[in-house]
């Protein structure tokens, strides 16, 4: 089991001697039950730092922050910051790596295993326990999760309150790492692509009707985009002008830029902002869940995803963010490609 | 008769001057309503429309002492702008407004006033310009110091001509030119040259907010107490009317309670613009 | 006056109101919003929190302003798109939402009014159901300036008696709905009247979360506009548009035209909501930004809720219902802010 204290005690090492400018971690949040992502900075507020099964967070997603600020600083300290990451996160840096967007010293990476289990869905647990508030929640010694209500402890499988990311994990312990935490335990997943495999039975009629169902609910507030470590790029069809303007981009240049899609939550605009997404993450999303967990409208985004990773692995034999040295997916092709337009 | 403050009147261009060439294109405009229309304060804006583009929010340049049309001075600067720059004569587009708040010229009377401006900086100015030369009587000296970045960025050409003999003006270029002989160097720069005196004076600064602010400097230098100098703010604007909430700068709506203020009111709210 | 409706008559009111779109809090795929009552026998007002709060009802994420066609050259065609404000009802609407409305009236109202909200405002009924515990763990009314049986803006204030409601009629609007019902109201009884006042009294000792002191946060917040706190705080920020769209007091809007045809050119006007925390929200043409980064956008929101409305309009921008807390991916909660401006050293 992965203790506080050991990653309290190497935050506090890292911290005083410099090595990292700071570090990105998880802390208890307000409501003294769940986790919120933290930035330490100093030696003595490492005691913040905590892990457990409510730390959903990505925290990939400020090391993309990070690299926006040192960007636009002069003099910026060039040391790494230092930050904790699941498997599914440590897969994140990869791709970031793959892409050339951070360098490898620019993080410092705290590998925590979630050993057993994962993180719990929010979601999942409400309707388990029926009106009920949760007032702490731990791992439990195996494949299971402690769950503390105003009613006293009660133990649940994993299987019912898991995050569906964390049921189909396939890599649960760190990909990439400096210090690991926890133990490397060994996993079998059934079902890798289990959140597909239903919607794939359906006719296109009924996939079409599942979906515009789904997306119809979507507000557009982008938190699915801007909970993602992805979802990087400084200029987004989605946004309504363009960030990289310029005093020197020409009203010519302006006026002609192309408008993709209207600020208007209808089905159309919808599904083609979430097929955008989708595609310009194929071969790139490594299944934080994040998207699906921050929607305040509940769409199963994952499934998007989910569905390209499992293409990129049929048709290529590709796994995502594994390994930074291998070309990424859309940039790279073989000889033996079936398709005669790329060779 | 209600009205909805979101439908534009629809209006003619009754004429289209080209003030400016080149990529920075300022083009003049103006307007006729079909029917109807409506009466502005010296400062006010209306919300311009391109049907299929949107809207933008331009200075009326025109004095409300006339009457029959309104003017307006536009740079080219994206979507809407440059479509409007695309109008002719007798094309249609849609106005709402008159918006914000105006310069007080009623309180200025018998002041002198000086008018400092850069760019398209002229063209809020321009319509108190026009009142105060029309009422001449009514106030003091006027005194207009005036730059651009070269001298066929200059607008109004011919106005500007035509004004020399009708109140001082002193124009300036940002870098030397042969045949150019009057200032060269920054508006503020030039507001030190020349050295207006404060004394029973407002200055009204219009400009690029770099401009604004050097402006400022330079007149509180040379004596203009705060509540003597005033300006106009922009920011995005998508109502016009305080309701869409993007222009605030702290509790203001600079769509509502601005585009006009005096320097000693503006320097007391979060400087957002 | 007061009356007395049993819960098993609750339908029968419901389809006495024929003439009404009823709007109600239902549950789709494990998220409660107020929805179209398709089913009438189907409601129940058995429910905690919506996601999206009852505004989008009077204030819809997008609805059109006028259509415009080309009609001869250079010529066109407005045609105004009011909404034809068709009665609606809207049932348990939670005391914080009630009073956001009132304070989206005073934005939307003034002398040059917002027909479009009007239309619907006008043609809108908010029934209110009292929280005998608190639907989110996040709730803190009590702390600006509301309650869990606030009566705020509400047209009928229901409380939920066990096996009956017992339902004050508090404007003309609220009489005319309950009169739909007609027999099957009675008139309450001072132990109903008892009932509901101990519900209430009971409520406001449920809340799990309090702002507490927060007389001189506005006059604090203008002091820190430029400290740092501001890029601390917002370090974890995201910029997704989760707290200001999903709040029941937030306004802020967008105005775009969509084109359906080029040639001739026909599309329609239409207003969208936006909000303070997307980068494009303020940024000028030229690419220049007033609010250039997150730190500035926090403090907007931050800003704008407890100092500027209440410069003026003497209220906070806020009435506590938690959304914002409960649904920041990142948890970033505006009561911990607010305390951490309050506790700030000057
Ligand atoms: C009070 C006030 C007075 C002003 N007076 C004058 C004046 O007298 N003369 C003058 O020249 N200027 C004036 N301006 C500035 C003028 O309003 C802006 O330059 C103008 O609005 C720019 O609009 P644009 O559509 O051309 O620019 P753009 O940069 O194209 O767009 C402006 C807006 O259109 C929308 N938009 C742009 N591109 C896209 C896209 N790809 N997709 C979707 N939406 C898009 C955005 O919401 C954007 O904010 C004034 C401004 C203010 C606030
Ligand atoms: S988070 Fe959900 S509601 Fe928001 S844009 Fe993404 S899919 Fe739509
Ligand atoms: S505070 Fe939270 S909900 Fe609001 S923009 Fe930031 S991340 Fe999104
Ligand atoms: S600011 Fe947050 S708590 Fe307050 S009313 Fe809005 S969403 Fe609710
Ligand atoms: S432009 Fe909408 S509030 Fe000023």
């Amino acid at each position: 089991m992965v203790k506080h204290e050991d990653v309290r005690a190497e935050a506090k090492k890292l911290l005083e001697s410099g090595k990292v400018k700071y570090i990105i971690a998880y802390e208890l949040g307000a409501d003294g039950w769940k986790a919120n992502p933290v930035f330490i900075k100093k030696p003595e507020d490492v005691d913040k730092i905590i892990w457990g099964p409510t730390c959903f967070h990505n925290l990939i997603r400020f090391v993309v922050d990070e690299k926006r600020r040192k960007v636009q600083q002069k003099n910026p300290d060039t040391r790494p910051v230092g930050v904790m990451v699941k498997g599914c996160d440590s897969r994140a840096i990869v791709i970031l790596l793959q892409e050339k967007f951070i360098e490898r010293k620019d993080v410092h990476i705290i590998g925590v295993s979630c050993e057993k289990t994962g993180v719990i869905d929010e979601r999942k647990l409400a309707n388990k326990l029926k009106g009920r508030k949760a007032k702490n929640v731990e791992f439990g010694p195996d494949e299971n999760f402690v769950v503390t209500t105003e009613e006293g402890t009660v133990d649940l499988p994993a299987s019912e309150i898991m995050a569906d990311r964390c049921l189909e994990c396939i890599a649960h312990v760190p990909v990439i790492t400096d210090v690991l935490f926890g133990e490397k335990t060994k996993r079998t997943v059934p079902h890798p692509f289990g959140s597909v495999e239903k919607i794939e039975t359906l006719s296109s009629e009924d996939r079409w009707k599942f979906w515009s169902e789904q997306l119809e609910k979507c507000v557009r507030c982008y938190a699915c985009r801007s909970v993602c470590p992805m979802c990087y790029c400084d200029e987004c069809v989605a946004d309504t002008i363009t960030f990289a303007v310029s005093p020197d981009t020409t009203a010519e240049e302006k006026a002609q830029k192309i408008k993709w899609l209207d600020k208007s939550p209808v089905i159309s605009e919808n599904i083609f902002y979430h097929m955008v997404r989708a595609i310009h993450l194929a071969g790139r999303c490594i299944d934080c869940g994040e998207c699906e967990r921050a929607c305040p409208v509940n769409i199963p985004l994952r499934m998007l995803n989910k569905k390209l990773e499992k293409e990129a692995k049929l048709l290529f034999g590709y796994d995502v963010g594994f390994d930074s040295e291998k070309p990424a997916l859309i940039s790279c092709f073989r000889d033996e490609d079936p398709e005669d337009f790329i060779r | 008769m209600r009205t909805n403050v979101y439908l534009p009147k629809l209006a003619k261009v009754i004429s289209v001057k080209e003030e400016v060439g080149g990529v920075r294109s300022i083009k003049t405009f103006r307007t006729q309503f079909l029917d109807g229309g409506f009466t502005h304060k010296c400062g006010q804006c209306a919300m311009l429309s391109i049907f299929g583009k949107g809207e933008s929010m331009i200075s009326i340049s025109s004095s409300p002492l006339v009457k029959d049309y309104l003017q307006f001075s536009i740079l080219k600067m994206g979507r809407v702008t440059s479509a409007i720059h695309d109008l002719e004569v007798g094309s249609i587009i849609g106005i709402r407004g008159p918006y914000g708040n105006a310069f007080p010229i009623e309180s200025w009377k018998g002041k002198n006033i000086l008018f400092a401006g850069g760019g398209i900086g002229l063209a809020p100015i321009w319509s108190v310009l026009q009142t105060t030369l029309l009422r001449k009587k009514d106030y003091g000296d006027l005194t207009l110091i005036y730059g651009a970045r070269t001298s066929p960025d200059i607008v109004f050409k011919e106005e500007l001509a035509d004004l020399k003999s009708k109140m001082k003006v002193h124009l300036s270029i940002d870098v030397a030119e042969p045949e150019w002989k009057e200032f060269v160097g920054f508006v503020a720069q030039n507001i030190l040259d020349k050295k207006p005196s404060p004394e029973n004076t407002i200055a009204i600064t219009c400009g690029p907010p770099i401009m604004i602010k050097t402006c400022i400097k330079a007149l509180s230098e040379i004596g203009f107490k705060d509540d003597q100098i005033y300006t106009t703010v922009e920011n995005k604007m998508k109502c016009g009317i305080g309701k869409c909430g993007r222009c605030n700068i702290g509790r203001h709506y600079v769509c509502k309670d601005g585009p006009v203020y005096s320097w000693a009111e503006l320097r007391q709210l979060p400087q957002e613009y | 006056m007061d009356k007395i409706l049993a819960k098993k008559d609750f339908p029968r009111w419901l389809e006495a109101l024929g003439a009404y779109d009823v709007y109600a809090p239902q549950l789709i795929d494990d998220v409660w919003n107020y929805e179209l009552a398709t089913d009438r026998k189907a409601v129940s007002l058995d429910y905690p929190q919506t996601a999206i709060p009852a505004k989008k009802i009077v204030f819809p994420q997008r609805e059109f302003f006028f259509e415009f066609r080309e009609a001869d050259t250079d010529d066109y065609k407005l045609k105004e798109l009011l909404p034809e404000g068709k009665p609606t009802v809207i049932f348990g609407v939670r005391a914080c939402e009630g009073k956001a409305v009132t304070l989206t009236d005073l934005v939307f109202g003034g002398e040059i009014a917002d027909d479009y909200y009007w239309k619907r405002r006008n043609a809108a009924v908010l029934v209110g159901l009292a929280c005998a515990s608190p639907p989110s763990t996040n709730c803190f009314c009590l702390s600006v300036n509301g309650s869990p049986h606030s009566k705020e803006g509400l047209d009928v204030l229901m409380t939920d008696l066990g096996d009956q409601y017992y339902v004050e009629i508090l404007t003309d609007k609220g009489k005319k709905l309950v009169s739909e019902g007609g027999a099957i109201f009675h008139e309450a009884k001072p132990p109903d009247k008892k009932a509901a006042e101990k519900i209430h009294a009971d409520s406001e000792k449920k809340l799990a979360r309090e702002l507490k002191n927060i007389k001189d946060v506005p006059a604090k917040l203008k002091g820190m506009f430029a400290s740092p706190f501001w890029d601390d705080e917002s370090m974890s920020c995201i910029r997704c548009g989760i707290c200001t769209y999903l709040c029941p007091t937030c306004h802020c809007f967008d105005i775009n035209d969509e084109v359906e045809s080029q040639t001739p050119l026909a599309g329609r006007r239409v207003r969208t909501w936006d909000t303070c925390q997307f980068p494009d929200f303020t940024m000028h043409s030229s690419g220049h930004n007033p609010r250039p980064d997150k730190a500035a956008r926090l403090r907007q929101r931050i800003n704008h809720k407890f100092q500027y409305f209440v410069e003026v309009w003497q209220n906070y921008q806020c009435t506590g219902c938690g959304r914002c807390i409960t649904l920041c991916p990142v948890g970033i909660d505006i009561i911990k802010v607010v305390e951490k401006v309050r506790d700030h050293a000057n």
